[in-house]
């Protein structure tokens, strides 16, 4: 305190009114009442008769709330019923809503109405006192500070600074070393292969189902029909590492398999005119499914990138920019029905790009 | 797992008569590449004798009849449907409609129109159903996507209507019987209806839009019958869903996900048209913060 | 001067429990003279200086609701098969994260709207924030010495955003976790570092078993206690370096206008925290938000059209919807497309942010300490600069829904996309013109008025015959008759209602015209002399 307003003594303040004192306090505060004044300087006038009233009926409105709050949570059935029974649980949380957010904001209003209208009102100005005028402050600071490092003998031993120093770094580096070595996993090739990689229970290829884990036959599609399919493996369907393995396979229409311009080396991956495509994008690894079987596009729903089904699901708009990788299919004969098998995996990583990608 | 597929190989045969034929059995209502199939060299704009045009009407109904709908009508059950009681006289109400309200893009036989409208020999009477009766056909013109409107026809005429097409064409049909399941089977409709139906219609089935101006509808006003017929026929851009590959029981329990979906209240209060993130985005800018700034407006204003 | 009806009673001793007790506790403690420091801290009351509250009440919101749904709530993403009271969903496997947030959804009595709203809080919590840093921008409030709070405040956002999506993600159920397949591809995408840091992050290839329970810890632990921390550090340097004002007649850089902190400021203060708490008590009762049991649980196969984020990650949502397909391929490694909109363009806006008061201060040569803040109109190049960011980003907003636009209204996808393309490019500049050139002509306005006076909407009839219309000076003028005010950068009066608010201090109207108090004009001339003789008296002592 710059001492603007001297202090008082004691026997001075005791002497003041509760009022004058505040004033006192405030005045050592650096802080200056330019305005005070009562709201109602005639007690028990009618306007603050009303004014209290008022703030005292929204905190009655309030409780009145907050018990009808109680009521209803206590009351008021909430349980779920499906369609073709009563509906009437929808009722019990828009119920609570408005109770509570009465309750709760009759309050809030009944106190700043009550702090508007009732409360004595004041006009203050503070004296900031921000600018650094303390100039001994600093330099007596100042000194302590650099007499502190020059009575440790750090700017002389530097033997010393610098072992710290290593001491400082090793116990710096330590926990992040245990953090991160706990935490970190290799990912070697993982991303590189899913769980149609080939497996030795299955000599054929790996089967491929539908989520149910039926086997998935090409009579199963009308021309036009695309199924969400699977490794038909442990854990392909569901299962930690059955992410990458969704697959969209595609029957097109009559006359669209002619129009294929597939990929180099890719021609043949076809069997006849069904098609198979990782679902999950390219980009940003949502599971791009939204297929248009008359315009034979892809669409992923999460950032529209479109892709060309007829040219190997090479990507024609949006922000993606490698084709679908391409399940390869064939199709073997168990007990005179035909299903699809994958001989082999995807060729290339499937999802959204990374660095180690080539 | 392995559920061996009886209708499979037959379908398969009919396949390849149909392929024979230069004709597409399960080609969409509205698939425009198709026209082109069954006029190898159309000829745009030009008026071509009536003669000519009666005699490659009759060619194409000749080979439609003779071809694909008598390989249809006898194996035909490989969509789900069964032994309808399609009498003469349906099929002959259902000629004289197409006739009044189809027929200018459709063509006679059915070939479809250049520039105009598809080839409807072979999408089965589940099409006509989903097309006539959600209103989109008969069409004001071509757009990419067709709205829904109010149907033109009457539940008979469009079963009458669906029995014509089905008599020339072939194709998928609409079963008969309930499609009414118990409620046991609404967690795996809802299963299904996530793997195979939300990434278009969305898990809350308000529809999304397609590339360039295509959309998927909203299911909110479909009946079981057109979700139905929907998935058997696969119209516009939908891909079909043949009974083999989602059991006419898995249907089923779709619809009756669907269904109860549209139908169940909202336990948290007013479901914002069950958009998710985007209107609660709105509601908490607009509601929230306007509400906010009006309330500070008066904590700040002096009287 | 003091009119009030305060009892006149002596500051005797003190002789109730109450006046004991704070006897008691000074006996101790010996902090009599901090607590009326505080008690006596002026805030001025304009109502733009409670953006900040908003953002403050709506955590404190979080923290109790939170509390309470952590009794429910199980990070684990361990399968289990629902048997709950949610019929459409009983019977399938799924995480007890999300089995454990139906469960509160429909089995906890009030559960849900704790749930909902604790996400309501959030939303508001995360926009609060944002309109309370752009009053700080658009007023200047961040200048000097104020810097690091700005910072503080920047990081508190980006917590903020971080703490939402994380929270978000917690249910496991397919919106959340598309978004967090997302959040692995942009991990992924960061160049050198990206596979392993996304190896490490969910303890192996994504999803793995570890994210939800990782992310709990996150979301209730770590970042709300850093939250916390910050926020206490935000308003201690706030109370230290006391709070801006605006300028005005009475106004110095050197004090502070307002009403002081007890009674009358907590008590208003007291009353919003109520008023925010119960519109968000409203809001999640009446309003359904993230109704996960629509959504279904997580199943990297499946997803839904129309997922999108949180309003606050909607931005980064249009951004990645809207960069084109460039993927940078460097001796045989890969540089995503996803990497540039999504780790670059954030890096570089919250940079541009941080650097912002300093980049200023330097191109400005502004080393002065700033205690009054400026009207937007008079700083107009910042002021467009502002406007030039929020366009880019709103653009960016909009396009994070543009698929759903699309649909509402009818358009292409492909035409919103490339609609959104142009946009980011054209609309910025075009923005921070239209915005520069409002500043100029309402500061024109404001001259205009301190010269000629204003309106008075009444029509003269001079004797030429010339009709003009009276206008009423704010001040003395000169021989032509023009004011002598100067252009002092302070809200000048447009409406004849509004005169008296150009001479002093405390009387300000919003809805109502302002009475005159000639007492308190002495006061602060009184004051301002103080002022002035002190400042001169400084000035010989640092000569």
């Amino acid at each position: 305190m710059t001492g603007t307003n001297p202090l008082l003594d004691e026997a001075e303040l005791r002497q003041m009114t509760t009022e004058q004192a505040m004033i006192a306090g405030a005045e050592a505060d650096g802080v200056h009442v330019v305005h005070r004044r009562d709201q109602f300087p005639v007690p028990g006038s009618r306007a603050e008769k009303r004014a209290e009233r008022a703030v005292a009926s929204l905190f009655v409105l309030s409780a009145l709330a907050g018990v009808a709050f109680i009521v209803v949570f206590v009351a008021v059935p909430y349980s779920y019923k499906t369609p073709g029974h009563s509906q009437n649980f929808r009722f019990y949380t828009p119920l609570l809503g408005i109770l509570m957010g009465l309750m709760l904001t009759l309050l809030g209003i009944g106190a700043i109405l009550w702090a508007k209208s009732l409360m004595t009102e004041e006009e203050l100005v503070q004296d900031r006192h921000d600018v650094p005028e303390d100039g001994p402050e600093q330099v007596m600071t100042g000194a302590t500070l650099v007499s502190g490092v020059y009575d440790t003998g750090l700017p002389r031993r530097s033997l010393i600074v610098r072992s710290l120093g290593l001491a400082g770094g090793a116990v710096a580096t330590v926990p992040l070393v245990i953090l991160v070595g706990g935490l970190l996993k290799k990912p070697g090739k993982t991303l590189d292969h899913t769980l149609f990689a080939p497996n030795p229970d299955f000599p054929g290829g790996i089967p491929i189902v539908y989520s149910d884990g039926r086997r998935v036959s090409p009579n199963d599609l009308q021309p036009g029909g695309i199924a969400t399919v699977f490794p038909g493996v442990r854990g392909g369907v569901h299962g930690p590492r059955s992410a990458s393995s969704p697959t969209l396979l595609i029957r097109l229409r009559p006359g669209q398999g002619k129009l294929v311009k597939a990929r180099k080396g890719q021609a043949d991956w076809n069997w006849q005119d069904f098609v198979a495509f990782s679902k999950i994008c390219t980009h940003a690894g949502c599971p791009a499914s939204l297929y248009e079987s008359q315009t034979t596009r892809l669409l992923c729903p999460c950032h529209q990138s479109q892709f060309e089904v007829l040219e190997d699901a090479k990507p024609v708009f949006g922000p993606a920019t490698r084709s679908l990788p391409k399940l390869k299919l064939d199709v073997e004969v168990v007990d005179g029905a035909q299903y699809f098998v994958a001989p082999q995996d995807y060729q290339e990583p499937i999802g959204p790009g990374f660095w180690e990608r080539s | 797992m392995n559920e061996p597929s009886e209708h499979g190989p037959r379908k398969d045969v009919m396949d390849e008569d149909v392929d024979a034929l230069g004709f597409d059995p399960a080609v969409s209502a509205t698939g425009a590449d198709v026209e082109s199939l069954a006029e190898p060299k159309p000829r745009p704009r030009k008026k071509r004798p009536a003669w000519r045009r009666r005699l490659s009407g009759a060619l194409v109904l000749m080979v439609a009849l003779g071809g694909v709908g008598g390989a249809y009508t006898l194996f035909a059950t490989s969509s789900g449907a069964n032994d309808t009681t399609t009498s003469q006289a349906d099929i002959d109400a259902g000629r004289q409609l197409f006739n009044t309200a189809c027929i200018t893009c459709h063509g006679a036989n059915l070939q479809g129109v250049h520039d105009r409208g598809p080839a409807l020999i072979g999408v089965g009477s589940a099409s006509v159903y989903f097309q006539v009766s959600t209103g989109r056909m008969p069409a004001a013109g071509q757009a990419a996507v067709e709205p829904r409107k109010e149907p033109k026809f009457t539940e008979q005429q469009i079963d009458q209507l669906g029995a014509y097409v089905e008599s020339i064409g072939g194709g998928p049909a609409l079963p008969q019987g309930s499609l009414k399941v118990d409620d046991k089977e609404l967690a795996e409709g809802g299963e299904l209806f996530r793997l195979n139906c939300a990434a278009c219609h969305g898990s809350t089935g308000k529809g999304a839009p397609l590339s360039a101006g295509k959309s998927a509808p909203s299911l909110r006003d479909a009946t079981d019958k057109q979700i139905l017929a929907a998935m058997l026929s696969g119209p516009e851009n939908m891909p079909a869903f043949s009974d083999n590959q989602l059991t006419p029981q898995q249907k089923k329990a779709i619809l009756n996900y669907v269904q109860k979906l549209e139908a169940s209240k909202d336990p948290g209060g007013n479901g914002l048209d069950r958009i998710g993130p985007v209107s609660e985005g709105l509601v908490i800018w607009i509601l929230g913060i306007g509400a906010m700034m009006v309330v500070i407006l008066w904590i700040g204003a002096k009287t | 001067m003091t009119t009030t009806q305060t009892p006149t009673r002596r500051s005797g001793k003190p002789r109730t429990i109450a006046g004991k007790s704070g006897v008691w506790i000074e006996e101790r403690f010996r902090i009599a003279k901090p607590t009326r420091g505080l008690l006596n801290k002026v805030f001025p009351d304009h109502w733009s200086f409670m953006m900040g509250e908003i953002a403050l009440y709506s955590f404190i919101v979080l923290l109790l609701t939170g509390t309470y749904l952590s009794f429910f709530f199980d990070a684990s993403m361990g399968d289990v098969v629902y048997n709950g009271s949610y019929v459409p969903l009983r019977g399938v496997e799924m995480s007890r994260a999300y089995a454990s947030t139906l469960h509160i959804s429909f089995d906890v009595r009030g559960g849900l709207i704790i749930r909902q709203i604790h996400h309501w809080a959030a939303l508001l919590f995360v926009a609060a924030m944002l309109i309370h840093m752009l009053r700080i921008f658009f007023t200047g409030a961040f200048r000097k010495p104020r810097e690091v709070n700005w910072l503080i405040g920047l990081t508190l956002l980006v917590l903020g955003v971080v703490e939402g999506f994380a929270g978000y993600s917690l249910p496991d159920d397919l919106l959340s976790g598309t978004g967090l397949r997302i959040a692995d591809a942009i991990i992924l995408s960061i160049p050198l570092v990206g596979t392993w840091t996304s190896f490490l992050v969910f303890g192996g290839e994504f999803p793995g078993t570890e994210i939800v329970g990782r992310l709990y810890i996150v979301h209730v632990l770590l970042i709300p206690a850093i939250l916390a921390a910050l926020i206490g550090l935000h308003l201690a340097i706030m109370i230290r370096q006391k709070h801006t004002d605006f300028p005005g007649p009475g106004k110095t850089e050197s004090t502070v206008t307002g009403i002081r902190f007890y009674p009358t400021f907590s008590a208003k203060a007291t009353g919003f925290f109520f008023i925010v708490f119960g519109l968000l008590a409203a809001l999640g009762g009446l309003a359904q938000i993230n109704p996960i049991w629509l959504f279904g649980p997580y199943n990297p196969a499946q997803v839904s059209s129309g997922s999108q984020p949180d309003w606050y990650m909607a931005m980064l949502d249009g951004s990645t919807r809207l960069f084109p397909s460039w993927e940078t391929r460097l001796w045989g490694h890969t540089v995503p497309a996803l990497f540039w909109p999504t780790v670059v363009l954030p890096g570089v806006l919250i940079g541009l942010a941080a650097a912002y008061p300093f980049l200023e201060a330097k191109l400005t040569r502004d080393r002065a300490r700033h205690n009054l803040l400026q009207r937007p109109r008079d700083v107009p190049v910042r002021t467009s600069l502002g406007a030039m960011a929020l366009t880019f980003c709103f653009v960016l907003f909009v396009s994070g829904g543009n698929d759903l636009i699309a649909k509402a209204f009818d358009i292409s996808l492909n035409a919103m996309t490339w609609g959104g393309r142009i946009a980011t490019l054209v609309l910025p500049p075009l923005a921070y013109v239209v915005t520069y050139r409002i500043c100029l002509g309402l500061q024109r306005h404001d001259r205009e008025v301190l010269e000629h006076g204003v309106e008075t909407g009444i029509i003269k009839r001079l004797p030429t015959g010339e009709f003009i219309e009276v206008h009423q000076p704010l001040g003395p003028v000169d021989e032509h008759g023009h004011g002598v005010l100067p252009y002092a950068g302070s809200a000048v009066p447009k409406r004849m209602n509004k005169l008296g608010t150009g001479q002093l201090t405390h009387v300000r109207g919003f809805f109502y015209p302002v009475k005159e108090k000639p007492e308190i004009a002495e006061k602060l001339a009184a004051l301002e002399e103080r002022e002035r003789a002190e400042s001169e008296r400084h000035a010989e002592l640092t000569d």
